[in-house]
C-alpha cells in the first residue's frame, strides 16, 4: 500500500535519509546477530593453537575437524548427545500429547465445572511452591537422579495449553458432534479428528517444547548427580565456565583435554561444542518459522 | 453440542446426568488435575517449611511434622547483608530492562515497516528471531567469545586498532555486569518481542496512509501520526504486562554470567535461593526467601493484569 503510493512521486531528501538510516540499522542488526555465531563456527573449524595467535575472523586459517573429533571421541559427549536427543523427543511427544488433550477437553464451553477447572489450572501459572519444595517433592517421587525428571514434570504446560484452547475453539464443533452421534468416544475424536485438524498449532507447541528440552540445563545441575544422565547443554556449560574467567588457569580435566589434543585448546573445544548445540536448532528453524509466528500471535494476548 | 453435552439442561439434579454424558471429557481434565495436584499444589503446601526447621532427610511428611520456628528465616534474611544486595540487583535489573529493553522492539518494528517487502526484510526478520531459540548457555558462551579479556574478539580487535592497550575486563568487573545483562537480554529477545508489534502494524488500515499521502504528509509525519498511534493499545498492554514481571529476574542469566568477581552486582533473589537451598542445603531458609519473592511478584502480576483489563480490555487470562 505504502510503496504503491510512493511510486507516483519523486523520492525526496526525506526518503533518502529514512531509507539509509533504516538500511544501515538493519544491516547492523543482522551483523550483530549473526556474526558472533559465525565467528564461533570459524574458530570451531580452525586449529586451536593457531587460533590463540588471533586474527582468524572470516575463514579458518588452518582448517581442521580436530576440535569436533576430540569432543566426540570423549565418551561423555557421545552419551550426552544421546541424552539430549532422547529427552527432546520423549519430552516433546509427551508434552504435546498431554497439553493438547487437556486443551481439547477444556475447549468445550459447556463442560461442567469449566470455570473452576480454569481457575485451578491458571493459578499454577502465577504461583508456585518455589524451587525448594519442588526439589523435596522430586526427591520423594524418586525422580532425583532419574532420566524421567527431565520430561515428566514439564509434560503439562498451561501457557501452551491456553494457546491450544484458543485454536481448538476455532474448529467447528459440529465436526466433533457428528462423530459423537456415531458413538465415538472423545479419545477417539481427539486422536482421529481434532489432532489432524490442528497440525499448524501442534507444530508450534512442539517447537516450543523441543527447544525448551534441547536448551535446558538447570534441571541437570540441580536434580542430577550421575554423569551418564548429563545432557549436552550441561557439558557445554562446564566447558564454557572452564574457559570463561581465565583460560590460563586450567583445571585437571581441561588440562587433560589439552594434553590429549596437543593441537586444541579449551576455547576451541568450547566453540565446537556451541556449534554442535546450535546446529539442530538452525536446521529445523526455517521450516517452522511460519508456524511459531502464528503461535505467538494466538497466545500473546487474549482480547 | 448443547443437547449432546447437556449444556442446555437447567434442572439441578441433572448435573450428574450431564457429568455422565461428558465422562470422557471429564476424565481427560481429571488426569490434568491429578498432575497439577502432584507437581504444583503439593509443592505449594510445602511452602510451610519456610516457617519450620526442616531437614531433607525427614522426607515429605517431615514438612508437616517438623518444628515450627515462626518468622525466624524471614528475619534472618531481612537482617543479613545479602538482603540489600540481592533485592537491589533484582529490582535495578528489572527496572533497567523495562526502561531500556522494552522500547527497542517497538522501534525495530517501526523501522522494519519502513522497508519495502523484499528478501532482505525477510532475512532481517528471520535473523532477528533466531537468538530467542538459543539457550542462555550458548548466549553466555558467545558473550565470553566476544568479551573475554584473554581471548575475546572485542579486546583483540580494539588492541590491534590501538584504541586500548590493556584488555577491558567486561566479564569480571562488577560495575560492568548490569550493562552486560541488559545487552545480552536485548540481543537475545529484541526480534522475538517485536513480533507482536510487527503484527499490530500489519493490521493498520492502508487507506489511512493513502489519505495522509493525498494531504501531503511526510514519511516522518506518517510514522508519528499513523503508525505509532495505531500501536498505542498494544504498547500499553505489553508495558503493563511486563510490569508484572518486575520482581522475577532472569536466573539462568545470573547463574551463567555471574561469577565471584561480579557477584555483588549479579546475584539476584532467584539465583540466591538456588545457591543457599540446593548447594548449602538450607532448604527452610531458601524457601522463605523464595516465598517473599513470589508473594510480591504474584501481587504485581495480578495488579498489572487487572489494570490492563480495565484500561484496554485485554489481559493474560
Amino acid at each position: 500500500m505504502i510503496s504503491a503510493g510512493k511510486k507516483k512521486r519523486k523520492r525526496t531528501t526525506e526518503d533518502y535519509i529514512i531509507d539509509s538510516v533504516v538500511w544501515i540499522t538493519m544491516i547492523l542488526v543482522v551483523i550483530l546477530t549473526l556474526y558472533p555465531f559465525y565467528y564461533c563456527v570459524v574458530q570451531a573449524f580452525n586449529n586451536g593453537i593457531d587460533s590463540t595467535l588471533g586474527g582468524v575472523y572470516f575463514f579458518p586459517r588452518v582448517p581442521t575437524l580436530e576440535n569436533f573429533t576430540i569432543l566426540l571421541s570423549d565418551g561423555s559427549w557421545g552419551n550426552a548427545i544421546v541424552i539430549s536427543v532422547s529427552r527432546t523427543i520423549i519430552g516433546t511427544l509427551l508434552g504435546v500429547l498431554v497439553t493438547s488433550i487437556l486443551a481439547y477437553a477444556l475447549s468445550f464451553e459447556h463442560v461442567l465445572f469449566r470455570g473452576v477447572y480454569y481457575k485451578i489450572y491458571i493459578f499454577t501459572m502465577y504461583f508456585s511452591g518455589g524451587m525448594i519444595p519442588f526439589y523435596v517433592l522430586l526427591k520423594n517421587l524418586q525422580l532425583i537422579n532419574s532420566f524421567w525428571v527431565y520430561v515428566i514434570p514439564g509434560m503439562l504446560n498451561v501457557y501452551y495449553m491456553l494457546i491450544m484452547i484458543n485454536f481448538f475453539q476455532t474448529i467447528p464443533k459440529s465436526l466433533f458432534e457428528s462423530a459423537r452421534l456415531d458413538g465415538a468416544n472423545d479419545y477417539t475424536i481427539f486422536l482421529k479428528i481434532a489432532l489432524p485438524l490442528s497440525k499448524a498449532s501442534l507444530a508450534t507447541i512442539a517447537l516450543f517444547f523441543a527447544v525448551g528440552q534441547w536448551n535446558s540445563w538447570i534441571d541437570s545441575v540441580y536434580y542430577i548427580t550421575k554423569d551418564h544422565l548429563r545432557p549436552m547443554s550441561y557439558l557445554m556449560m562446564q566447558i564454557i565456565n572452564k574457559s570463561a574467567i581465565s583460560s590460563s588457569k586450567m583445571d585437571a580435566q581441561s588440562a587433560a583435554y589439552a594434553a590429549s589434543a596437543q593441537q586444541s585448546t579449551t576455547t576451541s573445544l568450547q566453540m565446537a561444542a556451541m556449534v554442535l548445540a546450535v546446529v539442530p536448532i538452525l536446521v529445523v528453524y526455517p521450516f517452522l518459522q511460519k508456524y511459531f509466528v502464528k503461535g505467538v500471535m494466538i497466545g500473546a494476548v487474549k482480547e | 453440542m448443547l443437547d449432546e453435552m447437556g449444556g442446555g439442561v437447567t434442572k439441578k439434579n441433572s448435573k450428574l446426568k450431564v457429568f455422565k454424558k461428558q465422562i470422557w471429557i471429564q476424565s481427560m481434565i481429571l488426569g490434568g488435575l491429578i498432575f497439577l495436584l502432584i507437581f504444583s499444589y503439593v509443592p505449594m503446601a510445602g511452602i510451610i517449611i519456610a516457617f519450620k526447621e526442616y531437614k531433607i532427610s525427614s522426607g515429605l511428611e517431615g514438612m508437616f511434622t517438623s518444628k515450627w520456628v515462626g518468622l525466624k528465616w524471614f528475619i534472618e534474611f531481612l537482617s543479613s547483608n545479602m538482603f540489600f544486595v540481592v533485592v537491589r540487583n533484582t529490582l535495578v535489573l528489572s527496572l533497567l530492562k523495562l526502561v531500556l529493553v522494552f522500547p527497542v522492539p517497538i522501534i525495530f518494528a517501526v523501522m522494519l515497516n519502513e522497508m519495502k517487502n523484499g528478501k532482505f526484510k525477510k532475512a532481517v526478520q528471520t535473523a532477528s528471531y533466531l537468538p530467542h531459540f538459543l539457550s542462555w548457555i550458548v548466549v553466555s558462551g558467545l558473550c565470553f567469545t566476544m568479551f573475554s579479556s584473554t581471548y575475546g574478539l572485542v579486546n583483540e580487535v580494539l588492541i590491534k586498532l590501538g584504541v586500548i592497550t590493556q584488555p577491558l575486563k567486561i566479564l569480571t568487573t562488577g560495575s560492568q555486569y548490569w550493562g552486560l545483562a541488559i545487552g545480552t537480554e536485548l540481543w537475545k529477545e529484541m526480534g522475538w518481542s517485536a513480533i507482536i508489534f510487527i503484527a499490530a502494524i500489519s493490521g493498520i488500515d492502508g487507506t489511512l496512509y493513502e489519505a495522509a499521502q493525498v494531504d501531503g504528509a511526510s514519511r516522518m509525519q506518517k510514522i508519528f501520526h499513523i503508525t505509532i498511534p495505531s500501536m498505542k493499545g498494544i504498547i500499553i498492554v505489553m508495558f503493563i504486562l511486563s510490569l508484572g514481571g518486575l520482581v522475577g529476574g532472569n536466573m539462568e542469566q545470573a547463574l551463567l554470567l555471574g561469577n565471584d568477581l561480579n557477584r555483588e552486582y549479579s546475584e539476584i533473589i532467584n539465583s540466591y535461593v538456588m545457591k543457599v537451598g540446593l548447594s548449602q542445603f538450607r532448604f527452610d531458609y531458601a524457601t522463605a526467601v523464595g516465598l517473599m519473592q513470589s508473594v510480591i511478584s504474584v501481587t504485581l502480576v495480578m495488579g498489572s493484569n487487572s489494570l490492563s483489563r480495565k484500561i484496554s480490555g485485554a489481559s493474560l487470562y
